[in-house]
């Protein structure tokens, strides 16, 4: 028989994570990568006490400082973290896909050296896989790491890496050599930011400061203790990276929040809203239940080892779809509405930084036309 | 969690599905059609030998996604039959079928059928209906007929997210079989030396309607569940679930359409056939705005159980 209640110790992780936020978390909130560096604090503080209360890595297996937590209790925390602005700021990078595949490709002294930062909530990881040349598609990147000696020398530029401006840590991908397949001779490296040769340069967008910046390599430093896995075999990595992430931000949640809370901020106005209004505000709620049932069908898939690339493109399609028609509507509430109290102000300021994130959902993490690509080379099958 | 069909009723789906082929498949409509007075007793021996009508839906939530699962099989024949109105049938009333009505012309499907009806409104006032002598032909009417009430009682409540569910099931049925057989089509199909199918235009229109399908299958499991436990808020869930599947219909009916070129509007093709089958389930009780509307007004403030149901929003004053 169906069953779609978690169960209570879910709920009362839940209450648990809602209260230890509300008491946290100041309540003007809107993520840690403003222009007031408090707010990147109030987040690293946060994460520390979720790691001091053993719920920043509970996904993590117990021989690693985790709780071997089910899927469901990880999908839980993903829900609650992003609907309330992701209070964990960065930390969600390196809990959830650096640490296990260190666990996974990292030699011994690497997981000695970088899982304990990471589950104490210490340290930050930036990505720095896309470059100007190679986006979507990934696998024509060019930063390069050449043999000097006992070490590399790695040149190039990467681009769109959020948190280089505060990451300590970088997880690189680059090429090592050449060959036909230009999946093969990639590698990763794990680099630490203070490096000589590294420039970041944040780039200016509409979603506010810290979230992209381009990163420069120029010869920097590195040794074959810094390779992760093999040399040469990169993109096998980054296919397990991109594994940890299939159902990735929880963006229906936030949506669902913001949507479920706008009768009560619009007030005794509620009822004037123009009824087509009210019924795309209906839609949305149903579009989130939707997205929430797709995640919920690759959580169960992985679970069970059967998850395809196809399932996760379908559900990104429409969560990624789910945030951008929810903040239209919601904008276009907020535009008929006055608010006057602080709390309602604190709303229309939270629709306002969900609309302006939501403009990346469909590019941020591979675009809506690569999930297409997955989604129908799965539909059609061998062509 | 579990948010897959219990084992039994995932093979009893299966089987239901060789069973309908076997009995005729793609042609019982086509038979139907031309003989409505036949309606009854297309899919009677299939319903004998698999025991459909015996299985109870309002009281064992394992035999109601057995009959969900029946319903999904009879879609993807576009089999006639109102088997998810027969499934939804009144358990205190003398009844073989239940149909959702709305409006101020009600109709339902059950032209040709001599079966006992009766009907609810999404309020659950309950009617014994008959229906009206059809002034078109069986096959422009789609076996829907005018109907005239005689009112019963008002202890309807209950029926209505069931006949609203199973029918979005039977609906589901149809859009996985238009799918796959577009799929199928576009393999198959060339046009500038190439198959239909190494296009990304066309790629792109069938990934549009998968997500929609794939949407409306994920939301039906979860409508089912809320039916299952009569929660408070399952009429809701089965408008929202409603809405879903007309909006999902509306984009797979389009694309399948478009992607069959000129064919598709012939009856040599069963999409023809299906897609005209589906229009009944799409307009009845009411069509995706009002549905929508109808879902609008019945959530109010509330919104959809979910996530954040239970947190009051911001005060507007204070």
């Amino acid at each position: 028989m169906m069953n779609f209640d978690m169960g209570d110790e879910i709920a009362e992780l839940r209450q648990r994570l809602r209260a230890l936020v509300a008491q946290h978390i100041p309540a003007d909130y809107l993520g840690a990568f403003t222009d007031d560096p408090a707010d990147l604090a109030v987040a690293q503080r946060f994460c520390q006490m979720l790691a001091d209360e053993s719920l920043l890595c509970m996904a993590w297996p117990t021989e690693f400082g985790g709780q071997d937590a089910s899927p469901w209790a990880q999908t839980a925390v993903r829900e609650e973290m992003w609907a309330l602005h992701e209070p964990r700021g960065a930390q969600y990078m390196g809990v959830n896909w650096v640490g296990p595949t260190i666990m996974r490709h990292g030699t011994d002294a690497q997981r000695q050296q970088h899982l304990a930062p990471i589950s104490s909530g210490t340290v930050i990881w930036c990505q720095g896989f896309s470059e100007p040349d190679a986006g979507s598609d990934l696998a024509s990147l060019k930063t390069s790491a050449v043999r000097d000696g006992d070490g590399w020398r790695i040149n190039g530029q990467k681009i769109w890496t959020s948190y280089a401006t505060m990451a300590q840590w970088c997880f690189l991908l680059v090429r090592t050599s050449a060959s036909e397949r230009k999946q093969q001779g990639l590698t990763i490296f794990l680099i630490p930011m203070d490096s000589p040769g590294i420039e970041v340069r944040p780039i200016a967008t509409m979603m506010g400061p810290h979230h992209l910046n381009e990163v420069f390599f120029d010869n920097v430093w590195a040794t074959d203790a810094d390779v992760l896995g093999d040399v040469g075999n990169g993109w096998g990595v980054v296919q397990e990276v991109l594994s940890f992430e299939r159902v990735g931000i929880a963006r229906y949640a936030r949506c669902e929040r913001l949507l479920q809370a706008a009768p009560g901020a619009v007030g005794d106005g509620w009822d004037e809203i123009p009824e087509e209004l009210r019924g795309r505000w209906a839609q949305s709620l149903i579009d989130c239940r939707r997205a929430r049932m797709l995640a919920y069908r690759v959580v169960e898939r992985q679970n069970q080892g059967r998850v395809t690339p196809a399932d996760s493109a379908a559900y990104r399609i429409a969560v990624t779809m789910n945030d951008q028609v929810s903040a239209a509507v919601l904008i276009d509430i907020v535009q008929l509405m006055s608010p006057t109290t602080p709390a309602a102000q604190q709303w229309v300021r939270a629709v306002e930084d969900h609309h302006r994130y939501s403009v990346s959902a469909t590019v941020a993490s591979g675009s809506t036309e690569v999930q297409r690509m997955l989604l129908s080379r799965s539909m059609l099958g061998a062509r | 969690m579990r948010i897959e069909l219990n084992d039994d009723a995932l093979e009893f789906g299966e089987i239901a599905r060789r069973a309908i082929g076997t009995a005729g498949g793609d042609s019982l409509i086509q038979h139907v059609e031309a003989d409505p007075a036949t309606i009854d007793d297309a899919l009677a021996p299939v319903l004998a030998e698999l025991g459909v009508l015996d299985l109870d839906v309002r009281g064992n939530a394992d035999e109601l996604e057995a009959g969900a699962a029946f319903c999904r099989s009879v879609g993807w024949w576009a089999a006639p039959g109102s088997i998810a109105e027969r499934l939804a049938r009144p358990a205190d009333l003398p009844a073989d079928a239940l149909a959702v009505l709305n409006g101020p012309r009600p109709s339902a499907r059950m032209h040709g059928s001599t079966l006992r009806w009766v009907g609810a409104d999404l309020d659950g006032r309950r009617s014994a209906l008959s229906a009206r002598t059809l002034s078109t032909t069986a096959r422009k009417a789609a076996f829907v007929a005018d109907v005239d009430l005689t009112s019963l009682d008002h202890n309807g409540a209950a029926d209505v997210p069931l006949a609203l569910t199973l029918g979005s099931w039977e609906l589901l049925g149809l859009l996985d079989r238009s799918l796959a057989l577009t799929v199928a089509y576009v393999k198959e199909r060339k046009q500038f030396d190439r198959p239909l199918s190494a296009f990304q235009s066309v790629q792109f229109q069938l990934t549009d309607a998968e997500v929609e399908r794939a949407g409306f299958e994920a939301l039906a499991k979860y409508t089912l569940w809320s039916v299952a436990g009569r929660r408070d808020e399952a009429l809701i869930d089965a408008l929202a679930l409603r809405v879903a599947g007309l909006q999902a219909a509306d984009v797979v009916f389009r694309v399948c359409h478009q992607l069959h070129g000129a064919i598709g509007f012939c009856d040599e093709t069963t999409i023809s056939w299906l897609s005209r089958a589906s229009q009944p389930l799409r307009r009845l009780p009411c069509s995706l705005s009002g549905t929508r509307a109808e879902l609008t007004r019945r959530m109010g403030r509330r919104g959809l159980t979910g996530l954040f149901s239970s947190v009051p929003g911001p005060p507007a004053s204070e």
